[in-house]
């Protein structure tokens, strides 16, 4: 359905002329006797519904349908017409409810009999109907607005639907022709005005209503173009029962609703509550839910019954009874807003009920082949009841590739929990529309702003980052991605940094990942060498924020372990490759530093963890001579003590001197002598040119 | 979506081609040629597609049933045989058979029809067919449009001024015109050859079978992407807004939602999403296709284990049982989620919702979705106990607000009988005698049906006069207050019939 077809606008009109005050005469027992009670007692006389009552009840079961399953943009103007009309709403969208609608009507109360019928007609009516459906509603001017240029693409159609008691069929041309005539004029207004409209399309709907028992004066007709504006239809119906169903047949042509019957519904029995029978439920919906069974010409099969003379159709799904109240997503093609066709019978409103506390129910495509085919659920949100249409056929995305064989998909220390969290804290929330705006950025701008910031440093292995897994750094961390901090905040940051430093004096171990790094990997102030750049970039990045985030960047500068840069030179000569020497010289420079840190440490991540000898063979020839330059023993390249400064154990200088010991007593293994960093190339003469053999060649690197 | 190809196999198809060289190709010869040049595509770039081959004359066969296995399409193309005459219509009926049958009726489906743009003779040929659309009887209707969406390129083996010499060029666009307009009719540019085969297929490959290539973000994290099948563009409202919205190649992620709040909500349509290694692709086209096998396992094998995004991101919505909400383009989302299928293995998928500001009622508004930390109070609880979801609507619906309804006749004796059983039970059930009272007197004076409320003021009178010895005097009292005002009401008297207004207890001596 388009934006603004004619659904868009209905004008009610119905006429409150002295005999629409006239007994339907269809009667109403409403002193329903019990048994125990009825001795002795005369019942009281049925009540019978003014052809009026059977109007305005029937047209506010068109209303409630409507609302209950387009609760926007399809809108009602309610006009009631005796010696003059009276609007009883507006298009505005607040006055679009049945309980508006119900107090205007009350206040306009039953048609008066004594009143003149001379002065009363239902044209007062049509006439202002006509007019209305010149105005704007709200959807039609914000999508002018909006469109600007091509607003003549908003168009503006709608349909008057008529109930009336007409004298004959010459009398229902007169009303047409009336019709025609307002809205030639009602246009030529509008052209001349930029808060009305012309009318392209107007659909006429007429119903003529007459008591039970009487012969109808007015002929049925379908639907007939009168002009190009205008078609008309005519109903003549019977007041009572058969109005009522006449309405509820036109809502749902007029909306394009379908009718579902949720079949096999057991239910406690009144009477005796221990035992239940099965109910059956008609609801109403958008037709789309039935697609799938309109196309495949399946819907006979689907249990399709006609009823009331073939005039409606129904489809019967089956209930199947919830087993679990586990939270699923289903795969689902549409959900569509239901509205029960009896809302107020015992089952209808065990079933509302049902679905309005939280339950959500399967429904069931009967077939006759026995196979249990699933195609439909029922769950409310929010009060709402939606029927969803659940896709039961093939899936053309069967048997992707798992994700594990894609890429990234062999690396197996992700930092779920961690994202899981991030996720937790990045969850949404609905925004009232009236709370204050800051930076007018709408809602969603600062959510995503918020994921900007939170993923600033965000490393996605646990094997490249130390400080989110320290238990100790959890304070700043959640801090520091924060907008705006408090002193409170920066405080917290502070007391952070500092704890960090005392664990730092203390020797406290850090859980620098190991994996892949031979031995046990660096040592301690080397570990926390990299745990303070690590926290100094996750801070940097923030540090632009705010001068509070500035201070938190100045108060790891201050406090962080910084060695004298000669020993530091010394240090990561033997260690580290020769790219990680820019950044300590260029010190000042933060921006370089910060991105070649993190460049280095990404690969150094990845170096350790594929390839752990590439960092030595890429040292570079004017890092300070190494120990391990000259030809080595295989312990020396082990042994963490060796290569730095700090304290020699006891079992270190032992092994150490038994090795050397050792060493001058037998004549080094060629291989080893000739390794750089205790790895050999093998079968090395078949690539030389020059076929030297391997005794030779050991010989030449002696 | 699914692909068909339709090959025709009719004698015309064989008709040699003028060629200049030694060679003598015929127009089947090129079809076969550009055909295996489709499958060889899809086979590298669009392996997940389902394709199905279909070959027709006067009559229709299935030589390959829908498959990935795209080595079994190529062998059939090299061994068909050549038939009678053109007949598009039956072709199409099975067409519509093979894709109902495997993917039911919703599915969208591109249709591949290869012919040379001779379009048959005689009864069953494609002119008879469109002039006999509109008088068919119901079991003999023109296949077209199927019913589910459909995709339709045509790829004539022939020169745009051969075909539209005849009516050819006419019926064809009428045919495109019936499945829907969607779709293309190709032919081929300069002499019938190799060539110009290839150009007429790389246009069809180029529109319709082309990877999805996109990057995905979630802030500063990103990861570059597949989505698979290509998301089509989507038309919202033709009058309105009749430019196709397209999905954005940056797809942005919003925040997160837990599963029970999105509550499988309506999509458009499902894709996968599947991370790709973008330097591995540079690699593909410098060193071209013939890069050795073992080297690609290589490439491949780095590529797994360099952390990608969509996998991190996959693992923590499945453990946490969440979505993330992406943003496609302007006022256009879909969901990413994990979706396992029944082997064990999972994958990130992407659902489209429909376009525009508010695709679930139940979230609200996408663009007044905000952070939580912004909110006072966490709004999901210290202890997720709670959700600010599902956003309630403004005005509740008629099921959920204890509406009056007298159009069975069962619905006015129901709502009578409980006034009079509560009428029994005074004083206890004044509270609820009152509230029953004043709804039916409300719906009464809404409908303008006075007499209604006489009868049942009649009828508490009575109750009033068979009140046992036994019973509390307050009852008798309330029994003809809430009489007397019904009656007043009946009347008319605007001071008692004003809506908004309720009947209210009396107040007695009795009543503490």
């Amino acid at each position: 359905m388009k934006m603004f077809s004619v659904a868009h606008k209905t004008a009610f009109v119905v006429d409150h002329c002295p005999y629409m005050a006239e007994s339907s005469r269809q009667q109403v027992e409403c002193d329903v006797l019990t048994k125990s009670r009825a001795q002795g007692l005369i019942p009281l006389a049925p009540v019978s519904k003014s052809l009026w009552t059977c109007a305005v009840e029937c047209s506010m079961e068109y209303c409630r349908i409507l609302y209950d399953v387009y609760p926007l943009h399809k809108l009602i103007n309610y006009i009631v017409s005796d010696s003059e009309f009276h609007i009883l709403n507006t298009w505005r969208q607040e006055a679009q409810s049945t309980h508006e609608l119900m107090s205007a009507l009350a206040a306009v109360g039953p048609p008066n009999p004594r009143e003149d019928p001379e002065c009363c007609s239902i044209l007062h009516g049509l006439v202002a109907a006509v007019e209305s459906l010149c105005q704007l509603t709200e959807l039609q001017h914000e999508q002018r607005t909006v469109l600007m240029d091509t607003a003549e693409m908003v168009a503006n159609r709608g349909r008057i639907i008529c109930l009336t008691n007409a004298k004959s069929d010459t009398h229902v041309r007169m009303l047409e022709d009336c019709i025609q005539e307002t809205l030639l004029e009602q246009n030529k207004l509008a052209a001349g005005s930029d808060r009305l409209m012309a009318i392209q399309q107007c659909e006429l709907v007429l119903v003529h209503i007459f008591p039970l028992g009487e012969d109808t004066l007015v002929s049925d007709r379908p639907k007939k173009e009168i002009s190009p504006l205008l078609t008309s239809e005519v109903h003549s119906v019977r007041a009572g029962r058969h109005l009522a169903t006449k309405l509820n047949i036109l809502v749902q042509q007029h909306f394009d609703l379908a009718s579902t019957t949720i079949t096999n519904i057991p239910m406690k029995e009144e009477q005796h509550a221990n035992t239940s029978a099965n109910y059956d439920v008609e609801l109403l919906h958008h037709k789309d839910a039935h697609l799938e069974f309109f196309k495949s010409g399946d819907l006979h099969m689907a249990g399709s019954t006609s009823r009331d003379s073939g005039l409606k159709e129904t489809v019967t799904l089956k209930w199947c009874t919830p087993r679990t109240n586990s939270i699923e997503l289903h795969y689902c093609t549409g959900a569509y807003r239901i509205s029960p066709t009896d809302v107020n019978s015992r089952p209808s409103s065990c079933l509302t009920n049902f679905l309005l506390n939280g339950r959500s129910v399967l429904l069931e495509q009967p077939r006759k082949s026995g196979s249990k085919v699933i195609s439909h659920m029922l769950s409310s949100h929010g009060g709402e009841i939606f029927l969803h249409v659940l896709n039961s056929t093939r899936s053309t995305l069967e048997d992707p590739p798992s994700i594990s064989e894609g890429c990234g998909g062999r690396v197996t220390d992700y930092r779920i929990t961690d994202f899981g969290e991030f996720m937790r804290e990045n969850r949404l929330t609905p925004v009232a529309e009236a709370s204050p705006n800051p930076a007018g950025k709408f809602p969603a701008d600062r959510a995503k702003a918020q994921l900007e910031r939170y993923t600033r440093y965000w490393p996605m292995i646990i094997s490249q980052t130390t400080i989110f897994n320290m238990q100790a750094v959890v304070p700043l961390a959640n801090l520091i991605v924060k907008e705006a901090l408090s002193e409170e905040d920066v405080l917290t940051c502070q007391k952070t940094v500092y704890n960090l430093v005392d664990m730092e004096r203390k020797n406290d171990p850090l859980p620098i990942s190991t994996v892949g790094s031979r031995g046990k990997g660096p040592k301690r102030d080397e570990q926390y060498r990299i745990m303070w750049n690590e926290l100094e970039t996750l801070v940097k990045t923030h540090a632009g924020g705010s001068e509070r985030h500035q201070r938190v960047l100045d108060c790891i500068v201050a406090c962080r372990s910084k060695p004298p840069e000669e020993e530091e030179r010394k240090k990561r000569g033997r260690k580290r490759e020769e790219r990680e020497e820019r950044p300590e010289k260029n010190g000042n420079n933060k921006e370089v530093d910060d991105k070649s840190w993190q460049d280095s440490e990404r690969l150094k991540g990845v170096l350790e963890k594929e390839e752990p000898e590439s960092e030595v063979i890429k040292d570079s020839p004017d890092s300070p001579e190494p120990l391990n330059k000259k030809p080595r023993l295989a312990t020396e390249e082990v042994q963490p003590s060796e290569k730095t400064k700090g304290p020699v154990s006891l079992l270190a200088l032992w092994t150490n001197r038994i090795t050397v010991a050792n060493s001058r007593k037998h004549q080094e293994f060629a291989g080893r002598g000739a390794a750089v960093n205790n790895k050999t190339e093998l079968y090395q003469h078949l690539k030389d040119d020059n076929g030297m053999d391997v005794h030779e060649n050991g010989k030449a690197s002696r | 979506m699914p692909t068909v190809v339709v090959m025709d196999v009719s004698l015309s198809m064989t008709r040699p081609v003028s060629q200049e060289g030694y060679e003598e190709f015929q127009r089947k010869n090129l079809a076969v040629h550009g055909l295996t040049m489709l499958f060889e595509h899809m086979a590298a770039n669009y392996r997940l597609e389902f394709t199905s081959l279909v070959a027709f004359s006067s009559l229709w066969e299935l030589l390959v049933p829908f498959t990935r296995d795209y080595n079994t399409l190529q062998e059939a193309l090299s061994n068909l045989e050549d038939y009678d005459k053109t007949c598009i219509e039956s072709a199409l009926g099975g067409v519509s058979n093979i894709v109902q049958q495997e993917w039911g009726s919703s599915c969208p489906c591109q249709v591949v029809l290869v012919t040379d743009g001779s379009l048959g003779i005689g009864k069953g040929s494609l002119r008879q067919s469109l002039q006999t659309v509109k008088q068919r009887a119901d079991d003999k209707k023109f296949p077209l449009p199927f019913p589910f969406p459909t995709k339709m390129f045509i790829l004539c083996v022939a020169n745009a001024e051969e075909l539209q010499m005849t009516d050819a060029m006419d019926n064809l666009e009428e045919m495109l015109h019936l499945s829907g307009g969607d779709g293309q009719i190709f032919t081929m540019d300069g002499p019938l050859c190799l060539k110009s085969v290839q150009a007429m297929f790389g246009r069809l490959i180029d529109q319709a079978y082309s990877p999805f290539h996109a990057v995905l973000h979630c802030g500063n994290l990103s990861s570059d992407v597949q989505v698979f099948p290509r998301p089509e563009p989507v038309v919202v409202d033709d009058e309105v807004d009749p430019m196709p919205r397209v999905v954005n190649t940056d797809l942005e992620i919003v925040g997160f939602i837990e599963i029970g709040d999105i509550s499988s909500p309506p999509v458009t349509s499902r894709h996968l999403v599947l991370p790709i290694a973008v330097n591995k692709e540079v690699d593909d086209v410098g060193t071209g296709a013939a890069e050795e096998p073992e080297e690609e396992v290589s490439a491949s094998q780095i590529a797994g284990k360099s952390p990608n995004f969509c996998v991190l991101l996959h693992g923590s919505l499945k453990v946490e049982g969440m979505v993330a909400l992406v943003q496609l383009g302007p006022e256009w989302y879909g969901m990413l989620y994990s979706q396992a299928d029944s082997k064990k293995k999972s994958n990130l998928m992407m659902s489209l919702f429909e376009p525009g500001p508010e695709p679930l009622p139940w979230l609200g508004k996408v663009l007044q979705l905000g952070p939580i930390s912004e909110a006072a109070e966490n709004p999901y609880g210290e202890d997720d106990s709670k959700s600010p979801f599902p956003v309630q609507p403004q005005i509740k619906r008629s099921y959920a607000q204890n509406v009056t309804v007298w159009i069975k006749a069962s619905g006015l004796q129901t709502d009578v009988q409980k006034i009079l059983r509560n009428a029994r039970k005074l004083p206890e059930k004044t509270q609820t005698f009152y509230k029953e009272l004043n709804r039916l007197r409300k719906a009464a004076l809404a409908f303008g049906f006075r007499e209604l409320l006489k009868g049942v003021g009649d009828l508490l009178e009575r109750e009033c006069t068979l009140l046992p010895d036994s019973a509390h005097p307050d009852a008798a009292f309330q029994l003809s207050h809430a009489a007397k005002q019904l009656k007043l009401a009946s009347a008319g008297d605007s001071q008692y019939a004003a809506f908004d207004q309720n009947i209210a207890p009396m107040h007695t001596d009795f009543s503490s």
